[in-house]
């Protein structure tokens, strides 16, 4: 447990030390920020980039913007960012040769897997922490009342599970493949079957990726909070397994 | 007892076998030279010893205990220092310690203890930088301290002076030998001179195999001397030297290199006795003579052919 605890430190310095943290911290600041502030402004850029005479009429902006902002902002970019950064986690210390001296110390191998995803989980968590709050507050400031629109809970909720079920995939590709970019196609890949598997109308029920693609149509009412348990549960158990082969895995690696 | 019992070793990399059947037993607090050319398989071996790579076959004890690959256990007796160690660039020396602390289950007290003490063995201390800043010398003196760092039984040194200048060199053997007091080293190097000055045992590794293992003494007894070096001031006179009828004899098993001659024969003395009144009578004049010490070196090159 000791051990754990160190090595998990570790991993948080490093995020500290190599701008990590800094990088991540400010790019989901950045989205907290734009998400509310695109919402509000984006009908009043579009008239003043409409030709002369042309005359298009759209609905005044509310909270639902904003949080649909949020959710595409975060599904496509944030989760990006976060992959990329991840990426080198497992690649880095293959390539340096640092995790030599650590494992010949006794560390086990798994330990080493199970720190770098609690560490990952942690930076992500705090990162969409930060977004949330400044959007919550944004909105807030713009909306007042109507913020809390209905199904936020658990659209936000459920873009953050699948957070971390992409960073469990990344540590496992990390393991795999050894480097940094064969570690980023593993996940585009895993998220590009995803994609292509939702394509099966039964498949689709179970797919993970609906946690991030539902969020939209939960949050304008066209889905229910009640039909992304099943993703839920499936990438709950997939997490599980890729941080169960990540460990498998690495225990065969010779370095 | 043997700190280290390894038993038909074999490991092979796609058609090339590296190890074939290595045998090799290393007793408590002796300073054990691992010598072999490059690519002898010095650096797999002890890859294999410290569970980072899979053997195809053969047995490790260390300590007693059966090294596995992939688990770390028997890893708690060992200290290992890479050939180019490396370290997270962004902790301190000191920051680099703790962890390696930690992750052994030391307590806070011990550990600052030990760095301290180890750091001033290395002298390293008071030492604020990074280690990103550091020079090769100072990882490689850092990577010893960290092998120490939890009182192994046994300290595996990968060629631990071959990427150092010459003061380097001298202060990490200089290190080596303070600690022999108090653990097993194991050193792979190709650097001779090194291990004659500060190994008690040796092992030749060859076509993975170890092909000469003992003390420097043992060894050097066993290949006792029976050379004579005979230097002349020019060729030519070497020349006449050569084809003097009455040198023949000797001249049977002789290897010729520029000015000087090595001759070779069972009972050097008897050898010597006839070169000298062969030179007396015919008046030719060597600048040298000399009998050859076994030296590690020609040790080294006599196992591996």
């Amino acid at each position: 447990m000791r051990a754990y605890t160190a090595y998990t430190a570790k991993e948080l310095t490093e995020f500290t030390r190599t701008y990590k943290l800094l990088i991540i911290g400010l790019v989901f600041l950045l989205f907290g920020i734009m998400s509310p502030l695109a919402a509000k402004f984006m009908p009043e850029l579009l008239t003043s980039f409409m030709p002369e005479g042309m005359q298009i009429t759209i609905a005044d902006p509310t909270a639902l913007d904003s949080w649909m902002q949020f959710e595409k902002n975060i599904s496509q970019i944030g989760l990006f960012v976060i992959v990329i950064v991840m990426s080198g986690m497992m690649a880095g210390e293959y390539s340096r040769g640092t995790l030599v001296n650590i494992l010949t110390k006794g560390l086990p191998r798994r330990t080493v897997i199970l720190s770098k995803f609690t560490a990952a989980v942690l930076l992500w968590t705090g990162a969409y922490l930060v977004c949330f709050g400044t959007a919550y507050a944004y909105t807030w400031f713009y909306w007042r009342k109507t913020v809390n629109t209905p199904g936020l809970t658990e659209a936000a909720f459920a873009l953050w599970f699948f957070g971390v079920f992409l960073v469990a995939v990344t540590i496992l590709g990390g393991v795999l493949v050894r480097t940094s970019y064969g570690t980023l196609l593993f996940t585009g890949l895993a998220v590009v079957a995803q994609f292509l598997l939702n394509m099966i109308p039964k498949v689709e029920k179970y797919n993970p990726i609906q946690l991030a693609a539902g969020g939209t149509p939960l949050l304008q009412g066209q889905l229910e909070a009640g039909s992304l348990v099943k993703p839920m549960i499936v990438a709950g158990a997939c997490t599980v397994g890729c941080v169960v082969a990540a460990c498998a895995v690495f225990h065969k690696k010779k370095l | 007892m043997n700190i280290l019992e390894i038993e038909g070793l074999k490991k092979k990399f796609g058609s090339h076998q590296v190890l074939d059947g290595l045998t090799i037993h290393v007793p408590e607090h002796s300073v054990f030279g691992f010598l072999g050319k490059n690519g002898a398989g010095k650096t797999t071996t002890m890859k294999i010893v410290l569970g980072l790579l899979k053997a195809d076959a053969g047995e490790i004890r260390v300590c007693g205990e059966r090294a596995v690959y992939g688990q770390t256990k028997t890893n708690r007796f060992i200290g290992y220092l890479p050939d180019v160690p490396e370290f997270y660039s962004y902790m301190s020396a000191v920051e680099y310690l703790r962890l390696c602390g930690r992750i052994t289950g030391m307590s806070e007290k011990e550990i600052r203890r030990m760095s301290g003490e180890l750091l001033e063995l290395v002298g390293l201390k008071g030492v604020k930088k990074r280690i990103g800043g550091y020079s090769r010398g100072m990882k490689q003196r850092l990577g010893i301290a960290q092998a120490l760092f939890h009182e192994p039984k046994l300290l595996i040194c990968d060629e631990p002076t071959s990427a150092l200048d010459p003061v380097g060199r001298r202060e990490v053997l200089e290190i080596m030998e303070q600690v022999r007091e108090k653990t097993t080293v194991i050193f792979s190097t190709h650097v001779l001179s090194d291990v004659e000055r500060i190994c008690d045992r040796v092992a030749v590794l060859n076509d993975g195999k170890s092909v000469m293992e003992g003390t420097l003494e043992e060894m050097k007894e066993k290949h006792k001397k029976d050379s004579l070096l005979l230097e002349f001031p020019r060729k030519e006179l070497l020349k006449q030297f050569v084809e003097e009828p009455i040198f023949q004899n000797l001249l049977s098993r002789a290897k010729l290199e520029g000015c000087q001659v090595i001759i070779h024969a069972k009972d050097i003395e008897q050898a010597e006795a006839e070169l000298i009144r062969g030179l007396n009578e015919t008046r030719l004049m060597p600048s040298r003579l000399e009998i050859l010490e076994p030296s590690l070196e020609g040790l080294f090159m006599e196992a591996i052919q």
